[in-house]
């Protein structure tokens, strides 16, 4: 047999099956859990906290609340003692104290004795019903303060460790910066667990989950917020507690709408058994009103003195507050973008708020005016006479009642000066409301042209509210709300069961989220507000007054870095694109033509700082003869025109002003920051310009088309309807025939194009002064449209423009921060200087 | 929220019901279940075998791995049996819930308990069937045989995803994320929970915990 020889031989066993020592084994090392921040349970929580930046630092805020703490416990135990412990005979004399040393009355004398007085409040039921109350409000807010305490302690160390940011410059970040790290961070820690990388709008969501609902059935005018009484007509009614109670219903209560924080019970979303689910709603309802009802005399008691104790200060130390006005509850639901959060609103809102108190001040009876200055005058002839008396020799103050009148008629007098305007004023209606609608984006659309109407004043009045009438609605809201939500509420269980069922959607790695928050044009767009042919929406699934745009292209400005779907990012940069050649269509115009009123363009968005044709439309439009210097010194008085015209240049050079925002990640930190402040502020101002664009847009549209809202225009003003139809309406067939080429040719003068865009005011003004005349200014197509329109009302302006636009080109930080002064720029307008 | 879920529903005769359960939940802790860890000086550590063992159904055409480790399988068969009971009991119509749920701890400061939070959520929802006669049985036999095995394939695609899972722990911190009580075998944190019916709703903690917080928010 020959050797049969292979390569194929027995390996020789090199290991053994289970090595008695541990040489062979594999190791491992254990990463470990590097920061406690990978995997947090309550995402949503977390978000809402952190979106919550403290702006004086952690030690200012902490030792806020400890003082809130202990004035309170001193508001109440001052109160009791000064009911309970003073013997009020002896203060005012009516009774006297044996002295033996000295007849001088001493505040200690005044005291009652320590027994005495906790008999007094032992035996006074209401005392101590109301001690009781207070010491529960007390102990709910230490309990709440300890809790913060701890919340506040995590979120620190989360900005420390994980954001890597430290104390001193966290007053100087931005919301958008710290979402940029967030979204850093997720790939590095995980924070959630679904998903590799967060986006901008996956946090917004789980931050404002329950907000956009609210939102979204403010928009569908879902909830019974407004009503119609008998005496006082349409009013809106919605406080606090109110709001407290839908949450409490929809989105949290025992057996509320939804399964825990992030998900819709499966039953919801459902059609089949829609009726069950509402009558079941009902009932709830039903029994949360009673609720409300048998606890109303605690929740009215705890009302009283909450707003005692908040307020008695304030209004002690300025009793003016309570006429001033603030942006009422119903304000902020309405006006709110979808995925906007509470800073965001707020700024934007106080941005407006000047020129909001100014448009309501517009309205001061005369009447009122001429009596309250006479008063005044008597008041203060008084009060001078007394003054001058107790400064000759104050034994006058010990005469009976005279420190009390001095009281009194000062208090008098203030309240009198409130209802005297101030006569540097101008009073431009139509102009104020478009500089408010430039902060607040959202009126309904019979308010254009209407703003001197008394009508719109009372809308408007409905968002923005006195202070006093707040505070009083929250006093009576523990009344009013029980009722509300037995005969209102429950009428609309089904149309509740049914909005929740139609408009929830669930987005992977963030829940169940309201879709109208997805803000996607197609599901939800409106035609009459730029989505037409986009959207595919029903009546019942369009968001009113274009809530879905506005919202798309605000999350759109405010997070550059954000990635919509395909057709959000289409109908954004198509938006965008039409606002940029606009403005750079003027402002090539502008150079070529400066004296030419399209010059004012450079004003042109200046419609925003609207000095100009603020002053204009009460000036009756100077337009040709000449514009004096006066026109130059009202220029300067302006910053935020040119701020708006460098934005426009550094737009037409740059490319688009987002992209100059991205750049800022990467200098140097202070840098980022501050450059970071600056561009927030510029995102601001650029959405004030697109939020202006699209109402102008929506106003041509539907007033072409004759859609669901043009009803409210049957009750304009007749001066609008002034201007020959045939003038108006061409301009919008040529806008709807070529909706998308708003060129910009310099040469064709066309009569025809007198602008549609105009407001009453404006084109009240034109029919004034006869259209024929202000035709030669108009020598373009008014496919350009709003910018244009609003350059003529601009008469002036331009020729600053000229020599300073260069310099200013290149300093851009004082011209934007002064922005926010832009309100009393506005206002301290002296027409003597003009004139 | 933040973990996931996956649901798996199977329609199963009554005497079926225990063994589809084991079948499912001993298939996804074989996943997640990883041999003892030894740690060493240095802050390493070797992982100690872990044995598969084959299991034939008596009333489905269906075999399934499982960890070969007889006190997890008490464990399980423990829950698994609570579970048919409570279905076979509640007398209605047959539908039930078995969920398996993997959490990680976290310490937390003295007065509040440790926190348990979830990552992964298997809901396996069941519906128990009567049949008629000995034929349906047959082929129910054969078709439950086969949806289990698709379950499966569907349980091995998932967990074969690149998604998260909880680090490997250092020494002290191995209680936070596997359960080291059994002796030769330790899988992840896990909890077992079922529920009959379909109506949930929210439970009365966490409303009350939901109404504390809220409270202290305002």
């Amino acid at each position: 047999m020959a050797h049969f020889d292979t390569d194929y031989q027995r390996l020789e066993a090199s290991y053994s099956d289970s090595p008695p020592g541990e040489e062979n084994l594999l190791m491992h090392v254990p990463e470990g859990a590097k920061s406690q921040w990978h995997h947090i349970e309550n995402l949503d929580l977390f978000f809402q906290r952190i979106s919550f930046i403290p702006k004086n630092g952690f030690t200012c805020m902490l030792l806020g609340e400890i003082f809130e703490l202990v004035q309170l416990l001193f508001v109440v135990g001052f109160t009791v003692f000064l009911a309970n412990c003073i013997d009020y005979d002896i203060l005012f004399a009516n009774k006297f104290v044996n002295h033996t040393d000295s007849s001088k009355v001493t505040l200690p004398d005044a005291f009652l004795p320590v027994d005495v007085c906790s008999a007094r409040i032992r035996h006074n039921a209401f005392m101590i019903f109301v001690l009781v109350i207070s010491g529960v409000f007390w102990l709910h807010r230490l309990v709440k303060f300890i809790y913060n305490v701890c919340c506040y302690w995590e979120i620190r160390s989360f900005y420390i460790n994980a954001l890597k940011m430290t104390m001193s410059e966290l007053p100087y970040v931005t919301w958008q910066e710290v979402q940029a790290r967030i979204v850093e961070i997720q790939k590095e820690h995980q924070i959630c667990i679904h998903k590799k990388e967060l986006t901008e709008l996956d946090i917004y969501h789980r931050i404002l989950r329950f907000k956009n609902y609210m939102v979204a059935m403010v928009n569908k005018s879902l909830l019974p917020v407004k009503f119609r009484l008998p005496v006082l007509g349409e009013c809106v009614f919605y406080t606090r507690g109110l709001k407290y109670n839908f949450e409490l219903i929809f989105f949290w209560g025992p057996g509320s709408l939804f399964e825990n924080e992030w998900s819709l019970k499966s039953e919801y979303k459902r059609g089949g058994n829609r009726h069950d689910l509402a009558d079941r709603l009902a009932s709830r309802i039903l029994w949360i009103g009673i609720a409300n009802l048998l606890l109303c005399p605690v929740i009215l008691v705890w009302q009283i003195l909450y707003a005692f104790f908040s307020y008695t200060e304030v209004i002690k130390r300025e009793p003016g507050s309570l006429g001033a006005r603030c942006w009422s509850l119903y304000g902020r639901c309405y006006l709110r973008h979808f995925n906007e959060l509470d800073h965001e609103l707020m700024s934007r809102l106080s941005k407006g708020y000047k020129a909001a108190s100014k448009y309501m001040n517009c309205f001061l009876s005369p009447l009122l005016t001429v009596v309250a200055k006479n008063v005044a005058f008597f008041a203060g002839s008084l009060l001078a006479v007394l003054i001058a008396l107790t400064i000759y020799d104050e034994d006058v103050l010990a005469v009976e009642h005279v420190l009390s009148s001095i009281t009194l008629l000062g208090v008098c007098i203030t309240v009198c000066r409130s209802f005297i305007p101030d006569k540097h004023m101008v009073f431009c209606p139509e102009q104020l409301l478009r500089v408010i609608l430039a902060h607040i984006h959202y009126m309904p659309d019979h308010w254009q042209g209407n703003a001197h109407r008394y009508e719109t004043r009372d809308q408007f009045s409905q968002l923005f509210q006195y202070k006093a009438v707040f505070i009083l609605e929250e006093l009576l809201s523990p009344v009013v709300t029980p009722i509300i939500l037995i005969f209102c509420l429950r009428r609309k269980s089904l149309e509740i069961i049914d909005f929740f069922r139609n408009f929830t959607v669930e987005v992977v790695g963030v829940g169940d989220t309201c879709s109208f928050a997805q803000m996607d044009i197609r599901q939800h767009g409106h035609p009459a507000w730029m989505s037409e042919g986009k959207t595919e929406a029903s009546i019942y699934q369009q968001a009113e007054d274009g809530k879905t745009e506005l919202s798309l292209m605000h999350f759109a400005i405010t997070n550059p870095q954000w990635q919509p779907p395909q057709e959000t990012t289409h109908f954004i940069s198509q938006l965008k694109e039409r606002v940029h050649r606009e403005a750079t269509g003027l402002l090539k115009k502008k150079k070529k033509r400066p004296r030419s009123l399209i010059a004012n363009l450079l004003a042109g968005p200046s419609t925003l700082s609207s000095v100009h044709f603020g002053r204009d439309g009460c000036l009756n439009n100077h337009t040709a003869a000449g514009i004096g210097d006066g026109a130059s010194a009202l220029r300067s008085l302006s910053p935020i025109s040119s701020s708006l015209y460098l934005r426009a240049v550094s737009k037409a050079m740059a490319g688009s002003g987002t992209d100059a925002r991205t750049v800022s990640s990467g200098s140097s930190a202070w840098e980022a920051q501050l450059t970071s402040l600056v561009l927030s502020e510029y995102a601001s101002t650029e959405m004030s310009i697109h939020a202006l664009y699209m109402h102008e847009l929506h106003k041509q549209q539907s007033r072409g088309e004759l859609p669901r809202h043009t009803w409210h225009r049957q009750e304009s003003d007749e001066s609008s309807d002034s201007v020959p139809d045939e003038v108006r309406s061409e301009p919008n067939t040529h806008l709807r025939n070529f909706p998308r080429s708003h060129t910009f040719p310099t040469t064709v003068p066309s009569p025809s194009a007198i602008p549609t865009s105009a407001s009453a005011t404006s084109s009240s003004t034109l029919s004034q002064q006869g259209v024929g005349g202000f035709q030669m200014f108009f020598s373009y197509p008014v496919g350009a449209g709003v910018k244009v329109v609003r350059s003529a009302r601009v008469p002036m302006g331009g020729w600053a423009e000229d020599t300073q636009g260069a310099p200013r080109h290149h300093e851009p930080l004082p011209e934007e921060s002064s922005e926010d002064e832009m309100p009393p720029h506005i206002h301290k307008v002296n027409p003597g200087a003009i004139m | 929220m933040n973990c996931r879920s996956e649901v798996l529903e199977v329609t199963v005769e009554a005497r079926q019901v225990e063994e589809a359960m084991l079948a499912l939940l001993h298939t996804i802790l074989l996943h997640r279940s990883t041999g003892k860890f030894h740690y060493k000086k240095e802050g390493t550590y070797s992982i100690g075998t872990v044995g598969t063992q084959d299991i034939d159904c008596d009333f489905i055409d269906f075999t399934f791995v499982r960890v070969s480790s007889e006190e997890l399988d008490r464990v399980i068969r423990k829950a698994v049996s609570e579970f048919k009971d409570a279905l076979s009991n509640s007398g209605s119509d047959g539908m039930g819930q078995i969920s398996l749920e993997f959490f990680q701890k976290k310490k937390s400061r003295w007065p509040f308990s440790d926190e348990c939070i979830p990552w992964e959520v298997w809901s396996i929802k069941v519906n128990v069937v009567n049949l008629a006669n000995e034929q349906e049985r047959q082929i129910c036999r054969e078709k439950v045989g086969e949806k289990l095995g698709e379950k499966v394939i569907n349980v091995v695609e998932v967990i074969n995803r690149h998604e998260y899972l909880p680090k490997m722990p250092t020494q002290s911190e191995v209680d936070n994320v596997f359960d080291t009580s059994l002796k030769d075998v330790q899988p992840y944190l896990y909890k077992i929970a079922y529920q009959i019916t379909d109506s949930l709703g929210t439970s009365v903690s966490t409303t009350m915990r939901r109404l504390i917080k809220d409270t202290l928010a305002l």
